[in-house]
């Protein structure tokens, strides 16, 4: 036979003569972030924020948003140097060589996903609750977790094309809130007086402090972003673009829709809901049905918080697979079902989100949880990058400027810090998760008989 | 006659090929391209269960779904090194499968396309479809699909 063929090496004719470039284009990835990002936060979080700040928790939406977004930046230099799935765990690795370091970070990613998952089912629960208030909660929010399993199993994950509509209609639910307080705006009834309130019974440093945490975790998500990298068309010229882009616009959208939500509802009625952006909704300040907008917009909340948790779970399938394949965890983790599903490894996330579901966590505090863990995997991707600086550097690799970098050290910390003197009941939630990535190790240790490969890259 | 072979990487789908192989006149086949599709937004992009080295342990953090993907479809087509005047190229595209396996065959006139059917379990007819039925839905050619074995029952014979 004539052989014009890619080597598995990957030679630089690969898919040369192909059709078109192919894969995920910039555009996409743009709307994979905002996606990611979008769910996770302002839906579940705004009424906490604003509880902690009071008026002007738009500052800490402001803060919190700068803050992951220099995170961004470090992330999206390494993503154009080395595109491949695995994320921090590997820019960690490659700048400490650690391998104790590296598995850590990577069981560090799988609990703050775990973390994460957990208050999003929570979250839409909440919501859940306002179209059918006799739904139990616990209930709701296990079988939300169910049920995204499920579609995982059957692979709906897969289409490009409806993550993109789910991300529209995140767009959307927060666009109703951005008319609602242009609407009210012009018929005059906010109070424009509340946005530099603080309503704290500390300082108000210490208050602003409080809700950036809490904020911070409305920008999780952006790190998911990696799980597509190999697959990204142009990654040094689209990644940084769409990553910083998507990052940009969310937080642009955040702290807009602060602003509104604290013009048009007491600060006091917006920190006692569970569902605080429908409080915005209930003003009635549209022409429609209070009810009917209610649900609309509950609707769309629940399709926000789906869209993140459902790359929760994939990005949590991920990493025990790479391990199983790797005999950190257990082999069985890497069975795949004819229709190429994880299942033990979906199935196994499902049992831990339950376990914390179940340890009666709240919303604030698995919040606190998630943020812990990132804080901790997004100051060392930032010191990682400053480290890599020498390293692997072509022309066109994105370089992030260094003076930000520092002051994303300085602030993943100082935040990292305040949520742990603050909530250090968190910290025996970070231990459990990780435990249970210790057990998973020993359990390998004891049954599986092998050792692990050696190398952590070959 | 140009043919394309798409594979997920599974076992099933190496003796698609070899299937399609047994009948075939090599002298008719021009030019067979062989595909593999990675599945971005999935939990596992691609899995290669039909490499020699399929089963060693991978370190998670070179792990690399389109790496796999192209030793996949390295070893289907090396299965047809011994047809001398055949063309063999290999692709790995990204997207949904049944998708991309279509509009690769589109572009490249394709005239048949040769792929199995997952699995023999209750999922794909309970589920909503498998690959290879939306393939041949809207498949500009002709399409092979090699279902199969089915489970041999208990008896004493050989396989």
């Amino acid at each position: 036979m004539s052989v014009d063929t890619a080597s598995p090496g990957g030679s630089p004719r690969v898919n040369e003569d192909s059709e078109l470039k192919q894969g995920v284009t910039g555009r996409l990835l743009y709307f994979y972030v905002l996606g990611d990002v979008l769910g996770s936060g302002i839906y579940v979080l705004i009424g906490l924020v604003a509880g902690a700040v009071g008026g002007a928790f738009w500052a800490a939406f402001a803060v919190g948003v700068t803050v992951a977004t220099i995170t961004g930046l470090a992330y999206a230099e390494l993503v154009t140097k080395y595109p491949q799935a695995a994320g921090a765990a590997l820019y960690v690795n490659k700048a400490f060589k650690n391998k104790t370091l590296t598995f850590f970070i990577t069981f560090c990613m799988l609990s703050a996903s775990y973390a994460a998952a957990g208050s999003l089912a929570t979250g839409f629960a909440q919501y859940f609750g306002e179209v059918w208030a006799a739904a139990p909660a616990l209930v709701v929010a296990l079988a939300f977790i169910i049920g995204l399993a499920i579609i995982n199993f059957v692979g709906i994950t897969e289409s490009v094309v409806a993550n993109m509509i789910m991300t529209f209609i995140e767009i959307a639910g927060l666009i109703i809130v951005l008319i609602i307080g242009i609407v009210a705006t012009v018929q005059g009834k906010v109070d424009f007086s509340r946005i530099t309130e603080f309503s704290t019974e500390s300082n108000p440093a210490l208050g602003l402090l409080a809700g950036v945490a809490l904020a911070f975790f409305a920008m999780t998500g952006f790190e998911n972003a990696a799980n597509v990298a190999e697959e990204t068309q142009n990654p040094r010229r689209d990644f940084p673009r769409a990553l910083i882009g998507g990052m940009a616009t969310a937080g642009v959208l955040y702290v807009l829709i602060a602003v509104t939500a604290a013009i048009t509802v007491p600060i006091e009625q917006l920190a006692q809901s569970d569902a605080a952006l429908l409080e915005v909704v209930k003003a009635g300040v549209l022409p429609f049905s209070v009810a009917v907008l209610t649900i609309v917009f509950a609707i769309i909340a629940m399709v926000a918080i789906t869209n993140t948790c459902l790359v929760c779970l994939v990005t949590e399938s991920r990493i025990l697979y790479g391990m199983a394949r790797e005999d950190v965890v257990p082999a069985p983790f890497a069975k795949v079902s004819s229709r190429r599903v994880p299942w033990l490894a979906i199935l196994f996330s499902v049992l831990v989100i339950a376990g914390l579901l179940f340890s009666g966590a709240d919303l604030a505090q698995l919040a606190n949880v998630t943020v812990v863990f990132t804080l901790l995997i997004y100051a060392l991707v930032i010191i990682s990058a400053v480290k890599l600086d020498k390293l692997d550097r072509t022309e066109e690799a994105f370089r992030a400027p260094r003076f930000l970098l520092a002051i994303g050290v300085v602030a993943n910390f100082l935040i990292l810090g305040y949520v742990i003197y603050d909530d250090p009941g968190s910290l025996v939630y970070c231990a459990a998760l990780l435990a249970v990535g210790v057990v998973l190790f020993i359990a390998e240790r004891l049954l599986g008989g092998g050792r692990p490969t050696t190398n952590l890259e070959s | 006659m140009h043919v394309l072979i798409a594979t997920d990487g599974s076992r099933q789908s190496l003796r698609a090929a070899r299937h399609f192989k047994s009948f075939a006149d090599p002298s008719k086949v021009t030019e067979i391209i062989v595909l593999a599709v990675t599945r971005p937004l999935a939990s596992v992009s691609f899995v290669d269960e039909i490499s020699a080295d399929a089963k060693a342990p991978k370190p998670l953090l070179s792990s690399s779904f389109k790496a796999e993907a192209e030793s996949a479809v390295a070893v289907i087509a090396a299965e047809f090194d011994d047809w001398s005047d055949t063309k063999v190229r290999t692709r790995v595209r990204s997207g949904t499968p049944s998708a991309e396996i279509n509009r690769a065959a589109k572009m490249s006139n394709i005239e048949l396309i040769v792929l199995a059917s997952g699995s023999r379990g209750l999922t794909d007819t309970v589920l909503i479809g498998s690959t290879a039925q939306r393939v041949q839905a809207t498949a500009p050619c002709p399409v092979l699909v090699v279902r199969p074995v089915p489970r041999v029952k208990r008896t004493k014979k050989k396989p």
